[in-house]
């Protein structure tokens, strides 16, 4: 159980992580989507106490990492991102030092590695220098070094970047398969992966969370509309009079001609509205014949992009908004400076006068 | 600690450092041999000891220490080792330990020159054991500071400049004031030779010691925060 509250990282003045609060359960995966310089990896870096966050607290499994973090960091398995590893040693001399730093016991350390080892299919490479293993080796290593004395939470941030479509699939049911015993967090920007791999989504943008839900339920929401594309042969360009046929049609839009003669158009109704039992009946009437109806889908990607596209919308009123207070309390301070300063001088005529009359007494 | 300690000493030996190291040591005492004992005719080592710690360690300690903290920061590795539950300071302990051990290797290779002149006239033991006693806690405190060097920089070249300079630097100042002197670690060793152990050496040099390694523990706890 990892329970984020209220926190915020600033560097001097700029704010990497702004004011962010979330839960993640015991056995979830949990994907963490943002774009470049959202605030991913800070986030990440703070809940595993490599950097303090500026505000707020982090509790893992009931245990502040700032105030008891031998205690936290145990319970916590990290892949950083870029895969940092120690060239000079061996795949095993490394996952052995690993789990020395993790306070594995000595009795158990051998047989740990090797269950390790075999669970990230490093048995093969265990004696060659990290040096010289290929990057999805590499990778492996790294998970290997955060899976070590077998904590309840892993982080990984990237695990997937830079390897090939057959590493990829394999590090994703690699993951999968820790999801079932481990509590998972880990951040990407490619959108299939967490569709396919994380029960909960947090969408992060500027260092604030836009959104936390279930990946299908983002999709459902960014859906505001059904769209049908289909594929028609139309020799009496029929197609165009269809609104006028069904009335619950939105429009009816022209995508592309094909080379056989065919034409591609969207249909789009409003969301609650299925409208392919009655295209199949109308449109032969109509003197179209169909090739192709499919339901056009929204996928995370867009839901996505619009999350991030209306956080920046929001971004530009707020900057107006707050240029235009800026001004005001620009103006207002000036005069209240005035008015200071009309105290202060008075303030100051006021001690003169005491101090003078405290001369006159002493004299 | 002692997870780390032992991991960077097999570093120190899976690349070339570690031999380097020895090695320079062992030309730069041979050389000291062949002038203060063997061309004069003397079987007083305190001397050779002396020049050693001067010259010698101001090429070994910045060897040793360059890659410390600035390559675990570079590399990205540090994040392993700030995010285990490992605390900082036995982090920063068993890196100094694994330097310090280096640099007993090296001291016990030169017992060897004693043993060779003992043929040849009669060796003062005790002073022998006092000098290589001071030999040990200059070193250490010249480990401290370019631990401490290398824990503000991810650059090893500038964290070796910046040790030499700081070991070379007091040479200098001394001939400014005299104020210096107490930073001066060659200052703190003179008396060793002499079979001369004397307390407020040795608390100064333990002294420099400690207090680097505990600001290299605050900077990096502090860079947590900052950062």
């Amino acid at each position: 159980m990892i329970q984020v509250r209220n926190v915020t990282k600033k560097y001097g003045s700029t704010i990497a992580v702004n004011d962010i609060s979330f839960d993640v359960k015991d056995g979830e995966i949990v994907g963490f989507l943002g774009p470049n310089g959202a605030g991913k990896s800070t986030t990440m870096n703070m809940i595993t106490g490599f950097i303090e966050p500026t505000k707020g607290q982090i509790i893992i499994n009931g245990n502040d990492i700032s105030k008891r973090p031998r205690k936290a960091k145990k319970e916590i398995g990290y892949m950083p991102e870029n895969v940092p590893l120690y060239y000079e040693l061996t795949a095993k001399e490394f996952v052995s030092y690993m789990a020395e730093l993790k306070l594995v016991k000595r009795s158990e350390r051998k047989k740990e590695v090797e269950k390790v080892l075999k669970e990230t299919g490093l048995l093969d490479v265990q004696n060659k220098l990290i040096r010289n293993l290929s990057r999805g080796y590499k990778q492996r290593v790294s998970l290997a070094g955060a899976l070590i004395g077998n904590p309840d939470v892993i982080i990984l941030d990237e695990p997937t970047v830079g390897l090939d479509p057959k590493q990829i699939t394999e590090i994703r049911e690699l993951i999968k398969e820790l999801g079932k015993k481990h509590t998972v967090i880990l951040s990407t920007h490619i959108l299939s992966e967490v569709s396919q791999i994380c029960e909960k989504v947090i969408i992060i943008n500027k260092g604030r969370i836009i959104a936390i839900d279930t990946p299908e339920n983002l999709e459902k929401a960014t859906k505001e509309k059904n769209g049908i594309s289909v594929i028609v042969e139309d020799p009496k360009g029929n197609m165009k009079k269809l609104k006028e046929k069904i009335k619950e049609i939105d429009s009816v839009d022209f995508v592309k001609d094909n080379e056989d003669g065919t034409k591609q158009y969207v249909i789009t109704t409003s969301s609650d509205i299925d409208l392919r039992k009655k295209l199949f009946e109308v449109l032969p009437k109509e003197e179209i014949v169909i090739f192709e109806l499919k339901k056009t889908e929204t996928t995370l990607e867009d839901a996505f992009i619009k999350l991030i596209d209306t956080t920046k919308i929001e971004d530009t009123t707020d900057k107006k908004k707050k240029a235009k207070k800026d001004k005001k309390v620009k103006e207002t301070s000036k005069s209240e400076s005035k008015e200071d300063a009309k105290k202060e001088s008075e303030d100051k005529s006021n001690k003169k006068t005491e101090k003078n009359s405290k001369k006159e007494e002493k004299k | 600690m002692w997870a780390v300690f032992k991991k960077e000493l097999k570093t120190y030996f899976l690349s070339p450092i570690g031999y380097i190291a020895i090695g320079i040591f062992m030309v730069v005492y041979s050389v000291f041999f062949y002038l203060t004992t063997i061309m004069s005719g003397s079987v007083d080592m305190g001397n050779l000891y002396y020049a050693t710690a001067r010259y010698g360690l101001l090429l070994i300690v910045p060897l040793l220490t360059m890659r410390m903290f600035s390559e675990e920061r570079k590399n990205g590795t540090e994040q392993l080792l700030l995010t285990s539950p490992r605390s900082v300071t036995s982090i920063v302990l068993g890196k100094f330990s694994a330097a310090v051990v280096v640099i007993l290797i090296t001291l016990i290779l030169s017992i060897i020159y004693s043993v060779i002149i003992s043929f040849f006239g009669n060796i003062n033991i005790p002073t022998i054991i006092a000098t290589m006693l001071g030999f040990l806690l200059v070193a250490m405190a010249a480990i401290s500071i370019g631990m401490l060097a290398s824990s503000i920089t991810e650059n090893q070249i500038i964290s070796a400049i910046i040790t030499f300079l700081l070991l070379v630097a007091p040479w200098f100042l001394v001939d400014i004031s005299d104020i210096f002197s107490s930073i001066n670690l060659m200052d703190q060793f003179m008396r060793f030779p002499y079979g001369l152990i004397s307390i407020s050496d040795v608390i100064s040099l333990v002294s420099i010691t400690i207090m680097c390694i505990l600001i290299t523990i605050v900077l990096i706890k502090r860079r947590k925060a900052v950062k």
